[in-house]
């Protein structure tokens, strides 16, 4: 059962994760622990989860990036899932390593592609992480093609795939490639983490960027 | 009439006064009571006075430098001198006395600006003519009086006159400048009154041709279209109070507003923000939140509205249910780009602006 999608909750509201097991189960991938402790991702069943569903704000002001940070050195694939939609924290997270970040206003939709693409050990960038990329200013932000800005701004703007592909007159896989490149290219910068070499180097395999796109 | 047009003009008459007396009354005087020369000379040095003094009038400059005039007047006092002194004894203010007024003009014409010298200069030739007078001794002091009074109560006056017109020119430039003021006051009042209430109007839009319309029963709420301006009309006016309040992010805000408007008619919005709050100037936010307001106001069931702030531009954009057929746009900005596309049912509508 090595292929199967499993997920372990941490969230501080039982309300959440009550919900987030309701979507995940709905979409066939089951829940095999929740908590409102990231201890609850590290022992049990939890432990063997293939991904962690992590609120970033645990009942204190400060966004557990520590909590995410141990996770990600050990290998695990998290997404994020905050209520807050701070484009500074949003990147910090990419550069930790986590796969996705999911603010709680997107909804079931957008957490169970990202969880399936976070088994596989995939990105996926829902419409508000594409803004925070769009938005980014920071010094270290890697270079974009006007292509790939203007895929990150209408997939913001408009929630929706085929929407972009109408509007940019490409096809729905270009738009899902050229997302995946988006996140190779940040993948590739700043601290290493096994997420984001797996990520940078299966895109390398997939012919999906060279080494001199990075 | 400002100061330099009243001296210029007083020292154009003078010239043509001076010329006159010195041709006209002053040479067959020097010419018929054979005098010796220093008498041709001092003649010599005041013609040479009057052509400089003429010169420069001709050439357009009628007030000569304090210098200029100090020499001037140095030059028509020893004139005076040697004029009186050459006189035969006790003709002094006689017949034979051609110099007498004629430098008393002549102050007059290089001092007019000048009162106090003027006085001063006056002064000082009368006294010597007096005491040059005295010295000889035996004159008529009658007649002495009657020439002394005559001529230099003549000269003080056109001093005087040129004192008063002064005066009155400069109560008149500033009267003038006074009312040129009023006068710019009113017409910036006036501006300033169209512009608000041009602004005002361009701000309500379409508000109060709708009010006119339904207060007249021109149309009826009844109609789609109507409501649909009803709708644009609620989402300016919300818009609008929102513009004027103090808050960190006016943009973000005014967008709020909107939002929240449609989501009372029963839309379901979502607003998703993206980047820092930059400075954006009043004129640029009306262009950018205008066509999302539109496009809120036609929109059925769902609407998404976003806000993204990147280092180089502003953009504000919608994606909703809405009917093919928008709202009219009003003026935009040139710097404001706007654009609005239907894809599969649903209008999308972005504002864009470059920071630089």
């Amino acid at each position: 059962m090595a292929d199967e999608v499993t997920a372990v909750v941490v969230d501080d509201h039982p309300v959440v994760r009550a919900g987030v097991e309701h979507w995940l189960s709905s979409a066939g991938i089951p829940l095999v622990a929740s908590g409102e402790d990231p201890g609850v991702a590290w022992t049990g069943p939890g432990a063997r989860a293939a991904v962690v569903v992590l609120d970033l704000h645990l009942g204190g002001v400060a966004p557990e990036l520590s909590a995410l940070r141990k996770l990600v050195e050990d290998g695990r694939k998290v997404v994020v899932y905050s209520m807050r939609a701070d484009d500074e924290v949003v990147l910090q997270c990419l550069e930790i390593g986590a796969l996705s970040y999911l603010t709680k206003a997107e909804g079931a939709d957008h957490l169970v592609q990202a969880v399936r693409a976070a088994a596989a050990g995939q990105s996926y960038t829902p419409p508000a992480l594409a803004g925070a990329l769009a938005g980014d200013r920071s010094e270290t932000r890697p270079a974009l093609s006007p292509r790939e800005t203007e895929v990150l701004v209408e997939w913001f703007q408009s929630e929706s795939k085929e929407f972009v592909a109408q509007r940019l007159n490409i096809t729905l896989s270009t738009v899902n490639s050229h997302l995946e490149r988006i996140r190779v290219k940040y993948a590739a910068i700043g601290r290493q983490a096994p997420t984001k070499a797996a990520l940078v180097a299966r895109a390398i395999q997939d012919g999906l960027i060279g080494l001199d796109d990075l | 009439m400002t100061d330099h047009a009243v001296f210029a003009t007083t020292r154009r008459v003078l010239v043509v006064v001076v010329f006159a007396t010195q041709l006209v009354l002053t040479l067959p005087s020097l010419v018929a009571h054979h005098q010796g020369p220093a008498a041709w000379a001092a003649y010599v040095l005041l013609t040479s006075v009057l052509a400089f003094v003429a010169g420069h009038v001709v050439a357009g400059r009628a007030e000569p430098s304090a210098g200029c005039a100090g020499a001037l007047a140095a030059v028509t006092l020893t004139s005076s001198v040697l004029a009186t002194t050459a006189l035969p004894a006790g003709a002094s203010f006689g017949p034979a006395d051609w110099a007498f007024g004629l430098v008393g003009w002549y102050l007059l014409l290089v001092l007019v600006e000048r009162p106090a010298a003027l006085v001063a200069a006056l002064a000082a030739h009368v006294c010597f003519c007096v005491a040059w007078f005295l010295h000889a001794g035996n004159g008529d002091a009658g007649t002495a009086g009657v020439v002394i009074l005559s001529g230099t109560s003549f000269q003080l006056g056109v001093l005087v006159m040129t004192r008063v017109l002064l005066r009155d020119g400069r109560l008149a430039a500033r009267a003038a400048a006074e009312h040129d003021a009023a006068r710019t006051r009113e017409v910036l009042a006036r501006q300033r009154e169209q512009d608000l209430r041009e602004g005002f109007e361009g701000q309500l839009g379409a508000l109060l041709p709708l009010l006119a319309d339904l207060a007249d029963e021109v149309v009826s709420t009844a109609d789609e279209a109507t409501r649909l301006r009803c709708s644009v009309a609620a989402v300016q006016l919300r818009r609008l109070f929102a513009e004027n309040d103090d808050v960190p992010d006016p943009l973000l805000h005014e967008l709020t507003a909107c939002v929240d408007v449609a989501e009372r008619r029963g839309v379901v919005v979502s607003l998703a923000v993206s980047g820092t709050a930059t400075p954006v100037p009043t004129e640029v936010r009306r262009a950018l939140v205008a066509p999302m307001a539109r496009a809120l106001a036609a929109a059925g069931g769902r609407a998404k509205v976003s806000l993204l702030r990147t280092a180089t531009e502003v953009r504000v954009a919608v994606v909703a249910d809405a009917p093919d057929v928008l709202p009219e746009a009003g003026d935009v900005p040139a710097s404001v780009l706007v654009e609005t596309s239907v894809h599969s049912g649903l209008v999308r509508s972005e504002a864009r602006w470059r920071t630089r």
